[in-house]
């Protein structure tokens, strides 16, 4: 008796997860729909992969020869609060009109020590890296 | 009768519960599904989306709820400036592109290239980088 008892009850809560489920799909739609058209992946410049290479092997003396100072300027404040820097990943670059934008996520270590990720994105013409957003 | 009561009321009860369990069950996994792009999900967050979503329609209310508190001197200035972008149609966003993100711990980022085009008719490509954190965007690069 206290067998079907305890195999009743748990019926009944696998059917309530069952309707929780379908109940959940009811309500969530999940977000709007992009109502603009997005543009097609390109393959990562060359110029922003060995840009970002350097900022990956934190070598400074490369960055300095790839890279004006205002370029430099918006790295930093880009990578804020970032100050050592673990990971690069590149995650896609899009083409419009031959303006390339090359977006990277970066992880790392705060000042005060705490893993922080950040993305900023390199935007390149001529083959060279132009800005930082 | 007294007996039948407690049965009804403990079965509801079991019920409810699982239904309770299924949707918070049912909406984590959407959550994990849609933010580690598995099952071909594309990693974009739901969040960052809307904030996108608002930013260029210029609709402030759509995103005050996932951002960081302003001051009512400021929200107030952010409408003002929507009603007047929407009445000039000052900005025609062209295109809207997730690119990719990633995350570490309860942070994820989220970067998004948007075309569009100006009053004077010049059309800007530019990118947008969203931290997210605890439901709301804490930062915009």
């Amino acid at each position: 008796m206290n067998e079907a008892r305890a195999m009743a009850t748990l019926a009944l809560f696998a059917v309530g997860i069952l309707g929780g489920v379908v109940l959940h799909a009811f309500l969530e739609k999940g977000p709007a729909e992009n109502p603009f058209p997005a543009l097609p992946k390109v393959d990562e410049p060359p110029a922003a992969h060995d840009f970002v290479a350097a900022v990956g092997a934190e070598d400074a003396q490369a960055l300095s020869k790839m890279a004006d100072i205002s370029i430099l300027t918006d790295l930093d404040a880009a990578l804020q609060p970032i100050v050592d820097v673990r990971s690069t990943r590149f995650v896609g670059a899009v083409e419009s009109e031959g303006r390339l934008l090359s977006a990277y996520v970066v992880t790392g270590k705060t000042a005060q020590g705490i893993d922080f990720v950040v993305g900023f994105v390199l935007r390149v013409a001529n083959d060279q890296v132009v800005g930082v957003n | 009768m007294v007996g039948l009561r407690r049965l009804i009321g403990g079965s509801a009860g079991t019920l409810l519960v699982g239904v309770l369990a299924g949707f918070v069950i049912s909406s984590a996994v959407g959550v994990f599904i849609q933010d580690s792009g598995l099952f071909g999900a594309s990693g974009e967050s739901p969040i960052a989306h809307a904030y996108m979503l608002g930013y260029l329609q210029r609709d402030p209310n759509a995103i005050v709820g996932i951002r960081p508190n302003q001051s009512i001197a400021q929200r107030a200035a952010e409408l003002q400036g929507a009603d007047a972008s929407r009445a000039t149609a000052s900005i025609q966003p062209l295109s809207l592109t997730y690119i990719g993100g990633g995350s570490v711990g309860s942070y994820s980022v989220h970067i998004y290239a948007v075309d569009l085009r100006n009053a004077q008719g010049v059309d800007q490509f530019f990118s947008f980088a969203l931290t997210v954190a605890g439901g709301k965007v804490i930062r915009r690069e």
